[in-house]
C-alpha cells in the first residue's frame, strides 16, 4: 500500500557547466641540509598541514626489535633539548597544533596540523623533535609499557585481529610484513632508549627526509621559516637502501580465528597485487570500486541492500611498499562483518558475485558511474590542506612523480569497461584469496567448509 | 519569499557570512557563499531525534533515516546514492538524540540535483516506502548495532552510561541505535506515522554552503521544496529538564570479556548554548583533552596507572550535557587507585582553577577544532543547521569560537566546582572475566568520537 504525494514534481535537473579543477601541483625544492621540501598554497585553508617523511622503513628494524620504529616515532613528541615531555605537549597544544606520528613499511611519518598564524611555532617544535629528540630513558620506558598495554586491546578488536592474521598467512615468516607493524609483546619488551637512539642515528637524517607543507601561505615567508627551523637540522649524507621484493602465498584457504560467542564474523579476504607504478592501477581502482567501493557496488547491492547480512562490505587496494623500479605491491582485499548465522550464506554470495563478475564482466553503465564518482569527488576530497598534504606525501613515499595524482584522474577518465573488468578479475581471482574469519568457529566452520573455497583451519584467539 | 537580510561579517566570524530565508511552507533556509573551491554542500536537519521516540520503539528515528535512502516518488531504489555518487558527490545521513541530518557535498555544477533529491524524499517518501525496504534495512541496522556496539570490547559502554545518567522514562535514557527487541518490533506503519509526524518542511532547516549563486539557489529551493505542504501535528518532545546535579553517585559494575579494567563516568553538565557549557568545555579540555591535560599527565605520564585517559563533552540542548570520562587501566592496576587519583585532580582543579597557561592551551585547542569544522563547506553547512534548529539563529555558528575565547578562568573554575563532583556522576567500571563459551556476550567499545550518531552508510 502506498500513498499519493501532494507536491509538484519536476523532472530531474541537468548538471550545469563544470568548473575547472585540478589536483594542485606542488613546488619542489631542497634546503641546504639536503631536506626535500614540497609546498603548496591553498587559499582559505587556515589550518596548515605539514607532513614529514623519514626513510626509516620497518624492514630496517633490527632483528627481534619489531616496534622500535613505532616507539621512536612516538618518542619524537616526548621531549627535546629545549622542552621536557610534558612541556613539549603543552607547547604544541598552546599553538593549537596536533602531531601524529607512526611507523609503517615505507617509513616513519609525522603529521602536524597547526593554524597558519602559529605555523612558525609549530615548525619550530617539529624541527626540535627531529633535530634533538631527548629519548629520555624514563619516557621511552613509559612508551614501551604503554605499547605493551595496547596489545591486548588490539587483539580483542575483530578487525585488527583479522588484519594481524592475514599478514601472518600471506607473507613468509622471514618478511617483516608477516609481523605486526607496531611489534609484538615479545619484541616490544626488548626496546629501550639505547635501541631507539641507535635506530634514530642510523636512519633519520635531513638528506633522506621530506617535508610537505600545504595551506593558506598568504603573507608567510616560508623560506625564512624553514631556514630557522627544519633548516637547522644537520646530518650525514644518506645511503640508498635496497627495497626488498614483496612476496606472498595466496593459495586459496580459510583461517578461522575462534571467538566463541561472537555475534558477528569479521571477514578479511586478501592477496597482493600491483601498486601505483603498474599501468593497470587506474583500471584496478575503477574495477575495485565497481566491485565494492560503496553501498551501490556489486558486493553491497547483494550482501547489504538485498540480503541485509551486513552493515557494509568494501573492496580496496592499499599500497604496502613501492620501489622506484616498480617491484612494489599493494594489498588487495575485501572486508566487512556479517552476522554469525549468515556467515556461510554471505560468503557463498560473495563468491557468486566474484564468479559472475569474472564470467560476465562489468557493464558500461557501472563503469561510467564509477568514473564520474572517482573523478568527480576530487575537489571535495581535496578541500582541506591535510588531504592534499597526505596525498603528496604518499607520492613521495611511493617514489611517484609529483604530478601522479593529477595524471591518475586523466587516466581514470580514459579507462574503458573491458580494461576495468580485466583488472578487477585479475585482482580478485576466486581460487587465490586468503580468507580470514574472526568469529565463533563452532557455528561457522561447517557452513564455510561446505562452500569449498579452500582448506579451513581454526586458530585460538589469545 | 523575500530575500533575507545579508549579514555583513561579524567580529570573530573569520569573515564568513550567512543569509536566512523562509519559504511559505515554513522551510527555513540558510545560505553561505564561498568561492574558493568549486564545491557546494547541502545539509538538511530535521528537528527529530531519538529523544522523540516512545517506549518500545527505540531506534526508530535511526531506522527511519535508513529508509530515507530507499527511494521516493521519482527516485527508484538506491537512486539517491547512485545519482549523487554518479554526479561526483558524497553523501550520508546521521541520527543523534536531538536531530536527524542528511547531507550531500557536490561539485558546484551539480548542486541542483542534490536539492531535487532532498525535496523528492521530503515530499513523497511514502509513495515508495514498502515492506521489502523495511525488512531489509531492519536487518542492516541490526548488523550495524552488532558491528559497532555488540561485537567490540566496551562497545555498549556509552549505552549503559547514558541509561545511568538519564533516569528511566527520560527522553535521553536510551541512545539512537535502540534495542534489538525494539528494532524487531518496529512496523511499516510506525515508519509511516513517523514520517507524517516529523518530516515536514516546517520541521526542517536547509543550508547550502559553497560556490553558489544565492539568488539562483534560492529559486531552485523554492521550485523544488515550495509546494511541499507543511504539517503541524508534531507533538512537543517529552521534557528533558533535570536538576543541575544528580545529587548522588550512581554506579554499575560490568563483568565482561574485555582486555583491561576500565573506569568510565558521565558527569551532568550545563546545556549546550549556554556560556557555562563553553566554560565546562574548557574545563574538560584542561583536565582531559590531549596529551598535556592534567589527567593524562597524572595517570599516563606520572603514576603510569593508565593506558589512556581523557574527557569528552557531549553537548545537548534539550537536557543537561554529558561530560564523558574514559580511562583504561595499565597492567594489573585496580580501579580504586585510578578513581582516587581522578577525584584528587578534580578537587584540586575546583579549588585552584586553571592556570593562565592552561586557559591559553585549552582555548587554542578549541579554536583549532572550530577552524577545522568551519574549514570545509560540509562542516559549515552542518553547524549553520545546528544553530538554526537548536537555538533559532544560524549566525551563532559563525561567532561560536569568539564566545569560547571570551570565557574567563573564574567561570571555568566556577562550573568545575559546581559540576565536576563525585555526587554528580554515573560511573561504569569494567572488570574483565575469562572467556566462557556460548553465551559470552562481548560488549562495549571505544568507538569513535561520534558515538552518539548513527549513520546510514
Amino acid at each position: 500500500m502506498t500513498e499519493l504525494a501532494t507536491m509538484d514534481f519536476h523532472p530531474q535537473p541537468q548538471a550545469g557547466e563544470a568548473k575547472p579543477w585540478a589536483f594542485p601541483a606542488p613546488e619542489r625544492g631542497t634546503l641546504d641540509n639536503g631536506l626535500t621540501v614540497l609546498r603548496c598554497h591553498r587559499p582559505g585553508q587556515q589550518v596548515v598541514a605539514v607532513e614529514m617523511l623519514l626513510d626509516a622503513p620497518l624492514e630496517a628494524e633490527p632483528a627481534g626489535l619489531d616496534g622500535v620504529a613505532t616507539i621512536m616515532a612516538r618518542a619524537f613528541s616526548e621531549g627535546t633539548d629545549k622542552h621536557s615531555a610534558e612541556e613539549f605537549a603543552a607547547e604544541l597544544e598552546r599553538c593549537g597544533g596536533t602531531l601524529d606520528a607512526y611507523a609503517d613499511h615505507p617509513g616513519v611519518r609525522l603529521s602536524l596540523e597547526v593554524p597558519a598564524s602559529r605555523l612558525a611555532k609549530g615548525l619550530g617544535l617539529i624541527a626540535d623533535a627531529l633535530r634533538a629528540p631527548a629519548f629520555a630513558d624514563s619516557e621511552v620506558e613509559r612508551l614501551v609499557r604503554n605499547r605493551l598495554d595496547e596489545i591486548p586491546h588490539e587483539l580483542a578488536n575483530p578487525s585488527r585481529r583479522a588484519a594481524k592474521e592475514l599478514s601472518k598467512e600471506l607473507f613468509p615468516a622471514s618478511s617483516r610484513m608477516s609481523r605486526p607493524r607496531q611489534g609484538s609483546e615479545e619484541t616490544v619488551t626488548g626496546i629501550d632508549s639505547a635501541t631507539v637512539r641507535a635506530f634514530y642515528e642510523q636512519h633519520v637524517r635531513p638528506a633522506t627526509a621530506t617535508a610537505v607543507v600545504v595551506g593558506d601561505l598568504t603573507g608567510v615567508d616560508l623560506d625564512a621559516l624553514l631556514g630557522d627551523t627544519l633548516g637547522t637540522w644537520t646530518g650525514s649524507a644518506g645511503r640508498p637502501r635496497p627495497i626488498p621484493a614483496v612476496v606472498a602465498d595466496d593459495t586459496g584457504r580459510v583461517v578461522i580465528v575462534d571467538r566463541p560467542g561472537a555475534v558477528q564474523t569479521q571477514l578479511l579476504l586478501g592477496r597482493i597485487g600491483p601498486d601505483r607504478h603498474d599501468r593497470v592501477w587506474p583500471a584496478q581502482v575503477l574495477g575495485t570500486y565497481c566491485l565494492g567501493g560503496t553501498l551501490t557496488s556489486r558486493l553491497d547491492r547483494v550482501l547489504r541492500e538485498e540480503k541485509g547480512y551486513t552493515y557494509g562490505v568494501r573492496a580496496f587496494g592499499q599500497v604496502l611498499r613501492s620501489a622506484p623500479d616498480g617491484t612494489g605491491a599493494a594489498l588487495l582485499a575485501i572486508s566487512g562483518s556479517v552476522d554469525t548465522p549468515n556467515t556461510g550464506p554471505a560468503l557463498d554470495d560473495l563468491w557468486t558475485v566474484l564468479r559472475t563478475l569474472a564470467a560476465e564482466g562489468l557493464t558500461d553503465a557501472e563503469r561510467d558511474v564509477a568514473v564520474q564518482n572517482l573523478v568527480g569527488v576530487a575537489p571535495l576530497k581535496y578541500e582541506t590542506a591535510a588531504a592534499v598534504a597526505s596525498t603528496l606525501a604518499d607520492q613521495v613515499e611511493q617514489h611517484l612523480p609529483d604530478h601522479y595524482q593529477a595524471d591518475l584522474y586523466r587516466q581514470l577518465a580514459a579507462t574503458g569497461t573491458v580494461e576495468a573488468t580485466a583488472a578487477v578479475v585479475n585482482a580478485f581471482p576466486v581460487d587465490r584469496l586468503v580468507t580470514v574469519l574472526v568469529g565463533d568457529a563452532a557455528q561457522i566452520k561447517a557452513p564455510v567448509e561446505a562452500l569449498g573455497i579452500g582448506e579451513v583451519t581454526v586458530v585460538t584467539a589469545e | 519569499m523575500p530575500m533575507g537580510h545579508t549579514a555583513t561579517a561579524q567580529a570573530g566570524s573569520g569573515g564568513l557570512t550567512a543569509t536566512e530565508h523562509r519559504l511559505a511552507n515554513g522551510l527555513r533556509v540558510v545560505l553561505s557563499e564561498d568561492h574558493l573551491t568549486p564545491v557546494a554542500a547541502v545539509c538538511l536537519w530535521y528537528d527529530v531525534g531519538s529523544r522523540h521516540e516512545v517506549k518500545g520503539r527505540t531506534g526508530l528515528a535511526h531506522l527511519f533515516e535508513h529508509l530515507m535512502f530507499q527511494g521516493s516518488a521519482q527516485v527508484k531504489g538506491n537512486g539517491h546514492f547512485e545519482l549523487v555518487q554518479g554526479a561526483g558527490g558524497s553523501l550520508n545521513g546521521t541520527t543523534s538524540f536531538e536531530r536527524t541530518n542528511y547531507f550531500e557535498t557536490m561539485p558546484a555544477h551539480q548542486l541542483e540535483l542534490a536539492l531535487w533529491l532532498e525535496a523528492d524524499r521530503m515530499g513523497s517518501l511514502l509513495t515508495a516506502l514498502d515492506d521489502e525496504s523495511m525488512e531489509n534495512q531492519r536487518d542492516v541496522v541490526k548488523n550495524e548495532r552488532r558491528q559497532r556496539y555488540d561485537n567490540v570490547p566496551y562497545g555498549t559502554a556509552f549505552e549503559k552510561l547514558t541509561a545511568l545518567a538519564y533516569p528511566e522514562g527520560h527522553p535521553y535514557h536510551h541512545t539512537p541505535i535502540g534495542s534489538m527487541a525494539d528494532l524487531d518490533a518496529a512496523t511499516l506503519e510506525d515508519a509511516r506515522a513517523f514520517f507524517r509526524t516529523y518530516y515536514a518542511p516546517n520541521n526542517a532547516v536547509l543550508s547550502v554552503v559553497g560556490d553558489i549563486d544565492p539568488e539562483q539557489t534560492l529559486a531552485w529551493i523554492e521550485k523544488y521544496f515550495g509546494s511541499i505542504p507543511p504539517h503541524d501535528g508534531k507533538p512537543a518532545p517529552r521534557d528533558g529538564t533535570l536538576p543541575d546535579v544528580m545529587g548522588g553517585q550512581l554506579r554499575e559494575i560490568v563483568e565482561e570479556e574485555v582486555p583491561a579494567r576500565a573506569l568510565m563516568a558521565a558527569y551532568r553538565l550545563p546545556e549546550d548554548g549556554t556560556r557555562a557549557c563553553d566554560a565546562v568545555d574548557l574545563a574538560l579540555t584542561v583536565l582531559g583533552g590531549g596529551e598535556s591535560s592534567r589527567l593524562y599527565n597524572r595517570l599516563v605520564r606520572r603514576d603510569r596507572t593508565a593506558v589512556a585517559a581523557g574527557f569528552g563533552l557531549l553537548r545537548l540542548a534539550g537536557t543537561p550535557s554529558l561530560g564523558w570520562l574514559d580511562v583504561k587501566t595499565s597492567g594489573d592496576v585496580e580501579v580504586p587507585v585510578i578513581e582516587a587519583a581522578i577525584d584528587e585532580e578534580l578537587a584540586r582543579f575546583a579549588a585552584e582553577g586553571p592556570t593562565a597557561e592552561e586557559m591559553e592551551r585549552a582555548q587554542a585547542q578549541l579554536e583549532r577544532e572550530w577552524l577545522d569544522r568551519l574549514g570545509t563547506v560540509a562542516g559549515r553547512a552542518d553547524e549553520l543547521c545546528r544553530y538554526a534548529v537548536l537555538f533559532g539563529d544560524p549566525q551563532l555558528a559563525l561567532t561560536a569560537v569568539q564566545r569560547v575565547l571570551e570565557v574567563t578562568a573564574e567561570e571555568v573554575q566556577e562550573v568545575a566546582k559546581a559540576r565536576l563532583r563525585p555526587d554528580n556522576r554515573a560511573v561504569l567500571v569494567y572488570e574483565p572475566v575469562a572467556a566462557e563459551a556460548e553465551d559470552t556476550e562481548e560488549a562495549a567499545a571505544v568507538a569513535g568520537t561520534d558515538e552518539n550518531e548513527e549513520a546510514a552508510k
